[in-house]
């Protein structure tokens, strides 16, 4: 679905973004792009969605060099998420949503009011204009504006930003029910737990470069010093002791009475993140 | 394409009404209405009074314009006001008795005046050119200068406050990325100003001029205003879109009121007399507009050509801001 190559990117003299790029997506992956702020993750997104021209290398997306594409045939295929929900506050989410869609071929397009329901968003708050719409209720409205008009291809920025616990999880299934519908999604995300529980892929992104990429539960893997944290009880004390995992193979290798907590002591993804690129996400 | 306009035309109008811009071209067009009708219309120079000292009788037919005095002394009080003429004709040469106004040009024409009473010779002086009464005269003259004034600056306000709401609101980088041309966003809003600017165009001259004198000249007014309404959306277009907020778009409009649309005031409807005006681009857009309310086609080929590349080029200048704004903020 997604091709980059040696893909560069200059705001100027001395101002290079992006120092050569390579990655790809596969067509129903969810893929994640983890980078902290300018660090080249929004400049790639504005690549790969046809908004930011004059780059080096090679994009190609569903087949075609981005370069060569028809800009209205392409934006007919891809839906994006932005970070902010961007609406006319005027009008209700009904409005908003069947403003945007008439862009788009009428055969192409879901049901405005079914996509609500989806989304779980109050019946009664349709026909209100947006002005009146807490930042959870937008961001649901922005995601239903993304998903209208049924895309190959979806980019989403950070994705449950502004949403509570319920209506991150909802995000999640929407996402994920998506990719089961064989869309493809790009996320860029700061949010560890969205990209941990979402994408089959991420990449690292900083100062222009991929510092890694593959499955989370590779990099957690391949990152981890393997080491077993145990809380137990012994004679009547509580009790903690770190061992290595291979140390298990003959069994617990210390007496105790009762086992409290067994934790393996996998790295976050923002640990590895950590480890690569010498700062954190934010 | 047209689809996809009707919807970009269709929203445009409702932000248009759910803005303040409506209520304040009507409250402009009312405003500016009763002002013509009410008091303009009426405006006119008083004559300059004549007053004269005439004490041997030598003055036998005395004129309208003429009031006698006994004294020389009453005839200088009678033109301490700085306005009137005295003719003390005690001598053998009539001697004319004025206090300076202040400027030199209506001393003299006060001069000429007073001459023209005394001689007689005060009909059939002046050419009478075209068939304007004093009252159509005055409607015409500031109907043109008002709506000049509201296309240039109310209009030019009201894209731009529309695009800054656009702006707050982010939704200009959404259609960054919908299947709908730049050029045909730019094209919806300008066609929903120039319309509205077109109505308003319509009302005021037919307000103010009448149906009859109105219907006559509202083809060539309707093609000046369409020109200039679309110089100023596409302008302000530019600028709403380069500018951050609109605190700093307010600074620039008081800027164009002050050093861009006076001058041309100045120049087109006082006295005052300035060699470079020629080359204020807006002087040419208000005399075209003013000659269209007089039915004068003092208007060239080259004017039209002109402004229709200065469109042109502004479109294309607002398109590439648009792209990079996008870009930027996408």
């Amino acid at each position: 679905m997604i091709e980059v190559k040696n893909l560069t990117f200059s705001y100027g003299k001395d101002k290079q973004a992006l120092h050569g790029l390579n990655f790809t997506v596969g067509d129903g992956e969810i893929f994640g792009f983890l980078g902290p702020n300018g660090s080249g993750k929004s400049t790639t997104q504005k690549i790969l969605t046809g908004i930011l021209r004059g780059h080096g290398g090679m994009v190609s997306l569903f087949g075609k060099d981005l370069r060569t594409v028809h800009t209205q045939d392409f934006f007919q295929q891809i839906g994006v998420l932005f970070e902010f929900p961007y609406l006319y506050t005027n009008l209700s989410a009904l409005d908003n949503l069947h403003y945007f869609s008439s862009f788009y071929p009428s055969e192409q397009l879901r049901n405005a009011e079914e996509l609500l329901d989806e989304l779980e968003f109050k019946r009664d708050f349709r026909k209100k204009p947006v002005s009146s719409y807490s930042k959870g209720m937008r961001q649901r409205v922005s995601m239903a504006r993304a998903l209208i008009s049924n895309p190959k291809l979806l980019f989403l920025d950070e994705p449950t930003s502004g949403l509570d616990p319920t209506g991150a999880v909802l995000f999640r299934r929407i996402i994920e029910k998506e990719r089961q519908k064989g869309t493809t999604v790009f996320v860029t995300t700061h949010n560890m737990l969205d990209a941990d529980l979402l994408c089959d892929r991420v990449a690292f992104i900083a100062g222009g470069n991929i510092v890694a990429l593959d499955t989370p539960k590779n990099l957690k893997e391949q990152n981890s010093n393997r080491s077993i944290v145990f809380d137990y009880l012994y004679q009547g004390r509580r009790e903690e002791q770190t061992i290595l995992s291979q140390e298990l193979k003959s069994g617990i290798p210390f007496a105790y009475d009762e086992l409290i907590s067994v934790h393996s002591q996998e790295p976050t993804l923002e640990d590895i993140f950590i480890q690569y690129a010498g700062r954190g996400l934010s | 394409m047209w689809k996809k306009l009707s919807h970009l035309l269709k929203k445009d109008f409702r932000l248009m009404l759910s803005s303040k811009f409506v209520i304040l071209a009507l409250a402009s067009l009312v405003l500016y209405s009763c002002y013509i009708n009410f008091v303009y219309v009426n405006l006119d120079q008083e004559i300059y009074p004549v007053y004269l000292y005439d004490p041997q009788a030598k003055q036998t037919a005395l004129s309208d314009y003429m009031t006698r005095v006994d004294t020389r002394d009453a005839l200088e009080s009678a033109c301490a006001d700085r306005y009137s003429v005295g003719i003390d004709l005690a001598s053998d040469q009539p001697e004319f008795y004025m206090l300076a106004s202040g400027i030199d040009t209506m001393d003299h024409y006060r001069t000429i005046w007073a001459k023209a009473v005394l001689n007689g010779n005060i009909k059939g002086q002046a050419e009478m050119i075209g068939t304007n009464s004093r009252s159509m005269k005055n409607r015409r003259e500031i109907t043109a200068e008002f709506l000049f004034f509201e296309l240039s600056a109310v209009g030019f306000l009201g894209l731009a406050s529309m695009l800054f709401k656009e702006k707050q609101m982010g939704v200009i980088r959404v259609h960054g990325i919908l299947p709908v041309n730049k050029a045909v966003f730019i094209l919806s809003k300008l066609l929903v100003f120039l319309l509205s600017d077109l109505v308003f165009t319509v009302f005021l001259t037919a307000l103010n001029l009448g149906l009859r004198h109105g219907i006559a000249v509202l083809p060539a007014v309707l093609i000046q205003a369409g020109i200039l309404s679309l110089i100023m959306a596409l302008t302000g277009f530019f600028f709403a879109i380069r500018l951050p907020d609109f605190k700093q778009f307010s600074l620039l409009y008081l800027v164009i009121a002050i050093f861009v649309t006076t001058p041309v005031f100045l120049a087109g409807q006082t006295g005052v007399s300035w060699d470079w005006i020629v080359y204020h681009p807006m002087y040419h857009l208000f005399a075209a507009l003013k000659a269209a309310y007089f039915s004068v086609s003092t208007v060239k080929t080259s004017y039209y050509v002109t402004c229709l590349g200065m469109v042109i080029l502004l479109f294309l200048i607002a398109h590439q801001t648009l792209t990079r704004e996008m870009s930027r903020e996408g």
